[in-house]
């Protein structure tokens, strides 16, 4: 058993408070990510699942066993950190020999756990070098077998892929991807980058300024956003944002003018300032006046080879539109658009939460 | 470069030049003079004696003779006492000093101060602390029952008195070397190690003092060519006695040229240390660099 | 690096307390034994609160003119200081500039000078100097530490050189400055906090430095340090006028490992830590 609980986690540094009392639950086998931008307390809670920082309050479980005062070695935890935590002066091979070192393996064990990890993450070739002599994609891998050789019941990760380059980030992702399939270990992955969070996570946990702002899976999060700074974290480009008033069952903005659909008739006040938000896929354009939310100018086009995003102007906003690039229009023109109904969220704009919640 | 052509190169070589020039005429041309007098019977006590050309007489009367081979084991003795307990303790402190609690800095500070100090205050001061009778460390020592030790004057412990005088003033130096080396390690890699559970011992002999070890070679080293020289706190504390037990190669030579003005004899004894000196310092870069080959 | 539990906070705190009092009592014993009246300088168990005197400093200054070999100490220091930074710096621009496979062999001759046991150098010194007149005068002495000045200086400026990026200097050379206008407008004051710590080196070492002063100077040229030893005669030692001495000498290295702390680790161990 291998769930990870927290309850009401708190973390202080002498005065002040950077993880607000937190709740969460992860279920064994679970792929969950710690999302949010820097500063949020991501890494300071995965840490604290680790061990490595103390929990100032509430409970900490792993297993569902109360954790607090663990040591880290006795939590059945591995860790990858971000810049890989190598020892220079060691092998590949003496690297992996030194983390069994504490479980005080039989000497055939150590081997055959060695050997299996090696060649499951391309490695048998790299045993007998030095991590200055590898690059950085080779030390990654380095540091995640590391972490497996120990045959952890929880995985942590530590935004193992920001110290990579583009393209080695999309080919290392997939194999995460691949060795949680095939392994089927708990995970917990911090990381700043929505992309990595979308595409690997069961579970994503997206976090601010020490709270939680929502839990839930991908699809979640995307479609259904607890409130505008998940809506606006999530998905690239941006959803785009847009101040303006309910008045007569349209919301009303600078140029620009949206009836408002049925479900949220009844969530929505006379007056209400508002901010809705609706993602560039679900701009389209519209031959004529009639059924057209607003007349845009695009400003620039961006082609992308099957897509284009144009840089709107409505008024005084800018809006970012996603258009087949058949369907690209050409700069400086006047285009009509409207908005599919079904995609669009209104938020309070004071409070900043989905009225839908 | 792209700036440093031909002509500049030569003006480098003027910039270069008033200091090698003051260095060769500092060390080259005072070593030539040695080497003439070595060769010769320099009796300065014998004001009006001609300096007679003597060969190799010096240099033979220094091998063969039993003080100076004496004079090179207590040198070589002195160097290993002070060096291996400096080397240890100052590591150990090094360890102590470098722990992120409050306080820490000032410590650090104020350990060093003792290698700042003249050797010979140092010597002064431990002369206080050793004097016949009136010195304190005999007095201190009885509280934990031991003593009462004939410090400078007896002939079990006058270089022990000495060893702890040097101990006492450059274990700061590996101590503050080690500790700029151990802030300089990457922390990760030790938190690595704290959440696999291995025990502090094999943290520390197997990943923090592999990666200091180049340091500490270099920081031994310059202790090693320091200790060989070593003289002032010799000078205040036994001048070479009781007898010669702490007779080392520079006050071998300080007695031979100042105590009995036999130049000639001590311009050769300084050639003598000075080629064991090289000899030995061309051994230990031939042992890195067989080291650094085979890494 | 290791995180400590209470029980290891307390001993390591322990230990230290223990290596302070080691490390610090003979400071201790210096600057209170100097204010300390002769007959109590030595009861059992030591005095620790007294009446302070100021006769051992007073007679420091009257029973020999200290007052005037502290000044020859400040002469020699800030000469020798002054002439190795000037050719020092020099000379180190040079080795950290020029890219020929000799100047590592260069590098290391005057890396060399420092392994010279001074001992085996003071005998053709004192007969140079006795033949050319200089015994006795404080120029001898800034000679001498310069040989030892010159190569700490340069590896030091060496280092700091090395930090100053020659895309500074390219770009001044393609404005159309010449190397010495370079060197004095551009790299120099870069390498200014360089200048500053082998100032305060080589003026210690100068200050603290005993056999060559002792062998090569007489009454007239005389150092601190020499002076200090002169209160141990045959017939007795003056403790309270050695202690005050001591003190005084020891003033210079205090006040250098507290200013320049930052500094120490690479200017004594020639740069080889950073």
């Amino acid at each position: 058993m291998s769930s990870i609980q927290l309850k009401s986690v708190v973390k202080r540094y002498g005065p002040v408070e950077v993880v607000h009392g937190i709740d969460l639950e992860i279920e064994k086998g679970e792929f969950v990510v710690l999302l949010g931008p820097s500063g949020c307390g991501k890494t300071t809670t995965l840490r604290m699942i680790a061990g490595l920082e103390d929990v100032s309050d509430g409970e900490m479980s792993i297993g569902g066993q109360v954790v607090n005062a663990v040591a880290p070695k006795d939590r059945g935890v591995a860790m990858v950190f971000q810049n890989y935590a190598l020892y220079p002066h060691m092998t590949v091979r003496q690297n992996m020999e030194f983390a069994l070192r504490p479980l005080k393996l039989e000497k055939g064990e150590v081997e055959r756990r060695i050997t299996e990890t090696a060649v499951l993450l391309g490695l048998d070739e790299l045993l007998a070098r030095r991590p200055s002599q590898l690059s950085g994609g080779q030390r990654q891998r380095v540091a995640m077998g590391r972490a497996l050789v120990r045959t952890p019941d929880v995985f942590l990760f530590d935004e193992p892929l920001s110290n990579l380059d583009a393209k080695l980030r999309t080919q290392v992702r997939l194999e995460i991807g691949k060795l949680h399939k095939r392994l089927g270990t708990t995970i917990v992955y911090v990381t700043h980058d929505q992309i990595e969070a979308m595409t690997l996570a069961d579970k994503i946990v997206i976090m601010r300024d020490g709270y939680i702002e929502q839990t839930g899976s991908p699809q979640e999060v995307y479609t259904r956003p607890r409130n505008r700074f998940v809506a606006t974290f999530i998905g690239s480009p941006a959803m785009n944002i847009v101040p303006a008033t309910v008045k007569d069952g349209e919301l009303a903005g600078d140029h620009i003018s949206v009836p408002i659909p049925d479900r949220f008739r009844s969530k929505l006040t006379e007056g209400q300032a508002v901010d809705f938000g609706i993602r560039p896929p679900e701009i389209e354009q519209v031959k004529s006046e009639n059924g057209a939310i607003a007349k845009a100018r695009v400003e620039v086009t961006e082609y992308l080879g099957n897509e284009a995003l144009l840089d709107l102007r409505i008024g005084s906003q800018e809006l970012i539109a996603e258009v087949p690039a058949n369907q690209c229009p050409g700069e400086d023109d006047e285009i009509n658009i409207r908005f599919n109904p079904e995609a669009l969220h209104i938020f309070d704009a004071q409070t900043g939460m989905s009225v839908e919640v | 470069m792209a700036y440093i052509r031909k002509r500049n190169r030569n003006i480098f070589l003027v910039f270069m030049m008033p200091a090698v020039l003051v260095l060769f005429g500092t060390t080259i041309y005072p070593m030539i003079y040695a080497g003439y007098l070595s060769f010769r019977s320099y009796d300065l006590a014998k004001l009006f004696v001609p300096r007679v050309f003597v060969g190799w007489a010096n240099y033979q009367e220094i091998i063969a003779s039993s003080e100076f081979l004496h004079t090179l084991t207590v040198t070589f003795k002195l160097m290993a006492m002070t060096l291996s307990v400096q080397l240890v303790l100052g590591v150990g402190i090094a360890l102590l000093v470098t722990q992120r609690l409050p306080g820490m800095g000032i410590a650090r500070t104020l350990l060093l101060i003792p290698m700042m100090i003249s050797p010979v205050i140092v010597g002064l001061v431990w002369l206080f602390l050793y004097f016949p009778e009136l010195g304190y460390l005999n007095y201190f020592l009885s509280f934990l029952g031991l003593g009462p030790y004939a410090w400078i004057t007896s002939t079990d412990w006058a270089l022990w008195a000495i060893a702890i005088a040097d101990i006492w003033q450059w274990t700061p130096f590996i101590m503050m070397g080690t500790a700029a080396a151990l802030t300089n390690l990457s922390p990760e890699p030790f938190e690595a190690a704290k959440l696999d559970g291995n025990s502090a011992w094999d943290v520390f002999w197997r990943v923090t003092l592999p990666q200091i070890r180049p340091v500490l070679i270099s920081l031994m080293f310059l202790r090693a060519i320091d200790a060989f020289k070593i003289y002032d706190i010799i000078f205040v504390l036994t001048k070479g006695g009781p007898g010669d037990t702490t007779e080392v190669l520079s006050m071998y030579i300080y007695r031979q040229s100042f105590t009995f003005w036999r130049m000639g004899v001590g311009a050769a004894a300084s050639f003598v240390s000075l080629i064991i000196i090289v000899v030995l310092i061309t051994l230990f870069f031939k042992s890195l660099n067989r080291e650094a080959h085979q890494a | 690096m290791h995180q400590l539990t209470t029980s290891n906070k307390i001993l390591v705190y322990l230990l230290l307390a223990i290596v302070l009092i080691v490390f610090m009592t003979p400071i201790y014993i210096i600057v209170s034994s100097s204010i300390k009246p002769t007959p109590i300088m030595f009861q059992k168990p030591p005095a620790m609160l007294f009446e302070p005197t100021w006769d051992h400093y007073i007679n420091l200054f009257t029973a020999r003119p200290f007052g005037k070999f502290i000044l020859n100490s400040l002469i020699v220091a800030l000469g020798s200081t002054a002439f190795s930074l000037f050719f020092g710096s020099l000379a180190a621009y040079a080795i950290s500039r020029i890219r020929h496979k000799r100047m590592n062999d260069v590098a290391f001759w005057i890396l060399s000078m420092r392994m010279f046991p001074p001992i085996a150098v003071v005998v053709p010194y004192y007969i140079i100097f006795k033949a050319s007149g200089l015994l006795d005068t404080p120029l001898a002495l800034i000679i001498i530490y310069s040989t030892a000045n010159i190569p700490l200086t340069v590896w030091l400026m060496k280092g700091f050189f090395d930090e100053v990026p020659r895309a500074l200097e390219e770009a001044a050379s393609i404005d159309g400055y010449n190397l010495l206008q370079i060197f004095w407008y551009v790299t120099l004051p870069l390498a200014a906090p360089g200048l500053a710590v082998s100032a305060v080196f080589c003026f210690i070492f100068s200050w603290n430095e005993f056999i060559f002063a002792l062998m090569l100077t007489g009454s007239n040229a005389q150092t601190a340090t020499v002076a200090v030893m002169s209160f141990w005669s045959s017939d007795a030692v003056q403790w309270g006028r050695i202690m005050a001495g001591s003190f005084i000498i020891l003033i210079p290295g205090v006040i250098f490992v507290l200013t320049c702390q930052r500094w120490l680790v690479r200017g004594l161990t020639m740069g080889s830590v950073k």
